[in-house]
């Protein structure tokens, strides 16, 4: 598969463009500023906040941006237009990643300086973060292309906000629960136990099994991605 | 050079015959049109799209054979009818978008006089109206600057306007040697778009005779100029007439006859095409063809004719096999006539 990065550049400025007339998207983005301004009032920010306007950035920003672009492509009818044209499913993927991609890094900086998240200067943990931007961008995509319109895209976000967006502030509420015990297991989760373990200067061990379980989620999505995109491609 | 090439491809859905094997080449410089129904138009657009495997047969774009790996998309252009655009961008930048993602050589200047669009360069997409967003939509296909375009109902409810702006673009593309298929139900756009009109449904590809009005002029002063006694040829067509041009339809493709506002109108499938002779004079040319008169203004083609439904004792229609079902007045003076005909006593 071949990119060329004109038609990345390409798609990326239409879709750019075209977001920056669509309120109701741009508005999402607002979110976590608002959360982060909001506990950023307090004197210290303790870290599981910190971690869950994090989680939000990447579902409500790098996921619901991504989904909701690729929706309206296949709801307005432009999707086999662009897949009929010379850009490989790479160019089409990319451009619309470059741009989610962009967007989260700059509101997730703008989050972090609001509630001075001290941390960021350990390498394990910027990897992490930039494994699960990946990831998030991943299943942006899949909800897109599991959806058929804006609309319904901003409906399948919702579970999404609630379980890996602020499912780190349910943790209390699943501990008595054994058979919940597995949510511990999602990259949410994992990132926040990373973070902690980062914090308290765990060994490199511990939080290898951290990082890698988020790499693991990240690698299936693509899979499952790719594999939908492959499928769906010429059904809308 | 051919652009297309169709070999043996049919299309069957469940027990139904959407089109029967055909044979189909168009050669670069080409403008066709393919009549068909809706059902035989999706059937070959989800075919040239990678929509639908080609069990039976072939279909070769220029050199390229349509197979799963969608090669052939870039010797391919198609206008769907239900194409998508981009609403809030503007025009200009729609343009400059498919203008880099085919990476194209076109100027945006040749494209705004190709199009007309110049003027609402700086609009919003979403406010053009339907002609000028099907203009925008041409405009990715002469940046893609395939072999082969495939255009579906291109003049289908655009203003006149934008139909001119059409066939100049056609014109356009046919001086670069390219192949044009207009994919429509409709004579009227598939005579004046094109040169050459094939009717494809469930009982193969047809070609249809058509003949230019002007030319057909021209020939008959020859003939005076060389005063000869033309031959009388038992003449087996029926003339209809659409703008300037006259096709011939074979009888047996017709299924009724029918006059109105002083003016007849043979009728095929589901439309209609004004005739030139009066009934009284088809009457006389088609009787031997099992055409019947069942009625003042209507003359049958008996061939189609599935039913005859009896309302009362002395109210009688002639129930056609076409798709529509046609239903055709009969006569009660003229039911006595067709008893006859159909030797029933």
């Amino acid at each position: 598969m071949n990119v060329s990065m004109r038609r990345v550049y390409a798609i990326f400025v239409k879709d750019f463009k075209e977001l920056s007339k669509n309120m109701y998207v741009l508005t999402t983005l607002l979110t976590p500023l608002l959360l982060a301004f909001v506990f950023g009032q307090a004197e210290t920010v303790s870290l599981k906040i910190q971690l869950m306007i994090i989680n939000i950035t990447f579902v409500s920003v790098t996921a619901f941006v991504q989904s909701a672009i690729i929706a309206e492509e296949k709801e307005k009818n432009t999707l086999r237009g662009l897949m009929m044209s010379p850009a490989s499913t790479a160019d089409i993927l990319g451009g619309k990643s470059l741009l989610s991609v962009i967007l989260t890094v700059g509101t997730m900086i703008l989050c972090l300086l609001i509630t001075d998240f001290h941390l960021i200067n350990e390498p394990m943990l910027l990897l992490a973060l930039l494994i699960s931007l990946v990831f998030y961008a991943g299943l942006g995509t899949l909800l897109g292309l599991w959806t058929k319109s804006l609309l319904e895209a901003s409906v399948a976000i919702v579970p999404v906000i609630f379980i890996l967006g602020m499912g780190t502030l349910f943790q209390k509420l699943i501990q008595p629960y054994p058979l919940l015990k597995f949510m511990e297991y999602f990259p949410n989760f994992q990132l926040e136990f990373l973070t902690e373990a980062v914090e308290r200067e765990a060994s490199f061990g511990e939080v290898l099994g951290y990082f890698g379980v988020i790499t693991g989620w990240t690698v299936l999505v693509l899979i499952v991605t790719v594999t939908v995109y492959r499928k769906r491609s010429m059904d809308e | 050079m051919s652009v297309l090439k169709m070999i043996d491809v049919e299309k069957h859905c469940q027990d139904r015959v959407i089109f029967p094997s055909f044979q189909l080449e168009v050669a670069g410089g080409n403008v066709i049109a393919l009549l068909s129904s809706t059902d035989v138009r999706q059937a070959l657009l989800n075919m040239v799209a990678g929509k639908e495997l080609i069990y039976n047969g072939e279909i070769w774009i220029k050199n390229k054979k349509i197979t799963r790996n969608r090669s052939h998309f870039s010797e391919l252009g198609v206008l769907f009818l239900n194409e998508g655009v981009y609403e809030r961008l503007c025009v200009k930048d729609h343009l400059l978008f498919y203008k880099r993602l085919y990476d194209s050589k076109l100027t945006m200047e040749s494209v705004y006089q190709l199009t007309q669009l110049s003027e609402k360069k700086y609009a919003q997409v979403k406010e053009l109206s339907y002609s000028e967003v099907r203009r925008l939509q041409t405009a990715k296909l002469l940046f893609g600057d395939p072999s082969l375009f495939i255009l579906e109902e291109p003049d289908q409810n655009v203003d006149l306007e934008t139909k001119g702006i059409l066939l100049n673009i056609i014109s356009f593309l046919q001086k670069k040697g390219k192949g044009i298929v207009v994919l429509t139900g409709n004579m009227e756009s598939a005579i004046t778009l094109t040169d050459k009109i094939y009717r494809l449904d469930e009982k193969g590809l047809q070609e249809m005779d058509m003949k230019d009005d002007r030319s057909g002029k021209e020939e008959t002063d020859l003939l005076v100029e060389r005063n000869e006694v033309p031959i009388p040829m038992p003449f087996q067509k029926i003339p209809t007439k659409v703008n300037e041009k006259i096709i011939l339809f074979d009888p047996s493709e017709v299924d009724y006859i029918e006059s109105y506002s002083g003016q007849s109108h043979v009728h095929i499938g589901e439309e209609a095409f004004p005739c030139v002779f009066t009934l009284n004079k088809l009457e006389a040319k088609l009787t031997s063809f099992g055409f019947f008169r069942c009625h003042r203004s209507y003359i049958v083609n008996l061939q189609k004719v599935r039913e005859v439904i009896t309302w009362t004792r002395n109210s009688y229609s002639l129930k056609l096999e076409n798709k529509v079902g046609s239903e055709i007045p009969l006569s009660k003076n003229k039911m006595a006539e067709l008893k006859d005909l159909l030797e029933l006593k």
